[in-house]
């Protein structure tokens, strides 16, 4: 039995086929070691909500490819939103950086059309944005909840540009130069603490050059009516700009070309274009002006005009100064505040011109510069301040108001017109009307009495008689004798009277004499062809000689 | 009676199963290298089984099958698999895939590391049973193939374009592995090792 044994447990040693398992396990460690090595980094992104993403299934893309997948979804801490873990490929780990953004990508219809349209099959997908490549990488993002609508690094220039209301413009709306596209509104929020709402605004390149710090953007949104004391104007945008609102931008007519801006400048939104004109200048000086008329018409921005040339604008109303002030006496005149701007006269948007502008307002006041209140308008009743010299006034100084230097003012235009008309009416009022009619009345009736009398009835009879009086005399008569004469005179002279005869036998005679001399002429005209021609031609020069 | 043709002093042909005097180095029929019992039989079975245990991990937890829909992959394990078809109310299939895939390759490895053990050591537990378990286990392994014929199926059944593509995962390779370590692991044993023990241990009663 014992020679059996050692052919049983044949060998003893370990058999080769331990290669196998070793093998297995071998390749087992390597790819979990292989796939420890290639993990990529986890990040964490929050969003509002979880719309869209599954945990293990949605994907991180970025142009189109898959770098990374959702490994899970959950609540955050505060139950206010979800946090989505996902894992990044490692080979795309350097696309994560601090200013990486993340967005989800769904089927979505903006201002830039449909997007999205694939996820409507295949889900929605988490989609990333670069960051910029020396910031260092994170592990906790904030998600977008609307993509950017900037293409991801895409040269320009970003700015922030602050509204008092948010009137029509919404993210996505184009930013015009001369109406052409040359960005969009990439953001908006309400400042709680301005009280202001931001715009984020992208101007791509090369158009991020047309911005300097003269730059003035307005809201070209819808269209605008306004009636002022300048008249009725309507502004209106392109159609598009109509339907979905839009800023545009330019340099002010006249302003100095500035300079160059950096990202995350703040420019101030107007509401149109004409108020971007209003405040183009930076330098101004304000002065007060006191009425003692109705202020309905004078709003603020009114314009302040010299001779119909705007100078200035009108600030507002000094009630509060004027009731803090203490002015109990009834009926005093309310102080209004103007601004005028010395780049207006042309004499330096500066802090020299406006040096030089309150020298020619104070010299001006005492050479009779007064400020009155015009009609701007009929129409729409707005009134503006005037100001003009007027030399017949009484002389005045620049006065005080709290710390506001002050023009005097006189009633003119408008109100003076009225005055003159009222006083017109006061005297046409008090003229002695009822004493005229009623001498006016007696006069006529002691007329009529004149006429009635018997000396005017009289009169025509009197003519009457006149005219056969002078039927009556002989000069009729004494005209036919003379006529007669005359005919007697006539007769004396008749063919076959001998004055007639004489005269005739005479003229005889004279015919007569006539023929004779005819006859000597011809005889004469003879004898010059008779006599001895010599060379010369002309036979007249030998007679001469 | 109960004697085994070794204790008789022959050894029978791995091939053609003829029995001759275990000093014969050759099978006199078929030529064969005659071997009293299968070379280092235990070893074998273990290493073999060490295998498949080690490739039974990737084959579960990593994704055998991939479902590409408009786009979206989804992968699935095959446990994922079976609980996603209970969920959806098919339990038959489910039970199917479990017991092809799970209680199968899993039963016949741990019965294969059991009689090995059994092998090694002497363990006072029936002949007749470890028979019937080393039986059972063979013939069970064949069915542990279904899994990977479902994964190869499908993916050849369902290809439209970009609508639906099934794509295999990494598990079902080392699912195929496990089934085909297995499978050489329960070749490899030699169960007469079992009742060559027995045989000492009632000799040694007695003698």
């Amino acid at each position: 039995m014992t020679e059996n044994k050692p052919v049983v447990s044949s060998g003893g040693g370990l058999s080769t086929i331990w290669i196998i398992p070793i093998l297995a396990v071998g390749l087992g460690i390597w790819m979990v070691l292989y796939s420890f090595m290639n993990e990529g980094p986890e990040l964490e992104i929050s969003f509002n909500n979880a719309d869209g993403l599954t945990a293990g299934k949605t994907k991180l893309k970025y142009l189109s490819v898959d770098i990374g997948q959702v490994e899970s979804v959950t609540l955050n801490a505060d139950a206010s939103g979800v946090i989505v873990t996902a894992k990044l490929e490692k080979v795309h780990e350097d696309l994560l950086k601090d200013d990486t953004r993340f967005w989800v990508e769904k089927a979505r219809i903006g201002a830039g059309g449909v997007t999205g349209l694939s996820t409507i099959l295949s889900g929605a997908y988490i989609k990333l944005a670069p960051g910029k490549k020396d910031l260092a990488g994170s592990a906790k993002y904030v998600g977008l909840e609307v993509p950017p609508l900037t293409e991801v690094g895409a040269p320009g220039a970003r700015l922030v540009i602050e509204a008092e209301s948010a009137s029509s413009i919404s993210v996505g709306d184009s930013v015009l130069y001369h109406d052409y596209v040359v960005g969009r509104v990439e953001s908006m929020e309400f400042d709680h603490k301005k009280e202001k709402i931001s715009y984020g605004v992208f101007i791509d390149a090369p158009y991020h050059k047309l911005l300097n710090t003269s730059v003035r953007f307005w809201n070209i949104s819808g269209f605008s009516l306004t009636a002022s004391a300048e008249g009725v104007s309507l502004d209106t945008g392109s159609l598009e700009t109509i339907l979905s609102g839009g800023i545009s931008f330019g340099v002010p007519e006249g302003m100095p070309v500035g300079s160059t801006v950096k990202d995350g400048t703040i420019f101030t939104l107007y509401s149109n274009y004409s108020d971007t004109l209003e405040e183009a200048y930076k330098y101004g000086e304000y002065f007060v002006v006191s009425f003692k008329q109705n202020l309905a018409g004078l709003v603020p921005g009114a314009p302040v005009q010299y001779r119909g040339i705007t100078i200035g604008r009108v600030e507002r109303v000094l009630l509060k100064e004027m009731v803090s002030q203490g002015t109990r006496t009834m009926g005093s005149a309310i102080p209004v505040l103007i601004y005028l701007e010395p780049g207006r006269l042309e004499i330096g948007d500066n802090s020299e011109g406006k040096k030089q502008l309150i020298s020619i307002v104070k010299k001006g006041v005492e050479g009779g510069l007064r400020a009155t209140l015009a009609s701007g308008n009929l129409l729409t009743g707005s009134l503006l301040v005037s100001l003009d010299y007027f030399p017949d006034e009484e002389k005045a100084e620049l006065g005080s108001f709290n710390q506001y230097q002050v023009i005097p003012s006189i009633s003119g235009g408008l109100e003076q017109i009225q005055h003159s008309i009222a006083q017109f009416l006061k005297k046409l009022n008090s003229l002695p009307l009822e004493n005229i009619a009623s001498t006016s009345g007696e006069a006529l009736a002691s007329l009529n009495v004149l006429l009635s009398s018997e000396e005017i009835k009289n009169i025509p009879i009197q003519l009457s008689d006149a005219v056969t009086a002078m039927n009556a005399q002989k000069i009729p008569e004494k005209l036919a004798s003379a006529l007669d004469s005359l005919k007697l005179t006539l007769d004396g002279l008749a063919p076959g009277s001998p004055v007639y005869n004489d005269l005739d036998n005479t003229l005889y005679e004279l015919n007569d004499a006539l023929q004779g001399v005819e006859e000597l002429t011809q005889s004469l005209s003879n004898v010059s062809s008779v006599l001895p021609s010599s060379e010369v031609i002309d036979p007249e020069p030998e007679v001469a000689k | 009676m109960s004697n085994s043709a070794a204790s008789e002093g022959l050894s029978s042909c791995h091939l053609c199963y003829k029995l001759a005097p275990k000093s014969e180095h050759k099978c006199p029929r078929c030529g064969a290298a005659m071997h009293l019992r299968k070379t280092d039989s235990i070893q074998r079975t273990l290493a073999l089984l060490i295998t498949a245990f080690v490739l039974y991990i990737p084959a579960n937890v990593l994704p055998i099958m991939i479902t590409d829909q408009l786009g979206a992959s989804e992968p699935s394990t095959i446990i994922g698999g079976v609980l996603l078809l209970i969920k959806l109310g098919s339990v038959p299939i489910a039970l199917v895939i479990f017991i092809a895939s799970v209680a199968v390759p899993l039963s016949k490895m741990f019965s294969m590391l059991y009689l090995c053990w059994c092998a090694s050591q002497d363990v006072p537990i029936s002949v007749r049973q470890k028979t019937v378990l080393y039986r059972i286990t063979e013939f069970v392994g064949k069915w542990s193939m279904v899994d990977v014929f479902v994964v190869a199926i499908l993916v050849a059944l369902v290809n439209l374009g970009g609508l639906v593509v099934i794509k295999p995962g990494i598990a079902a390779l080392a699912f195929a592995g496990v089934v085909i370590v297995s499978m050489i692991a329960a070749e490899s044993f030699d169960p007469r090792v079992m009742w060559d023990n027995l045989e000492e241990s009632l000799e040694e009663k007695n003698d």
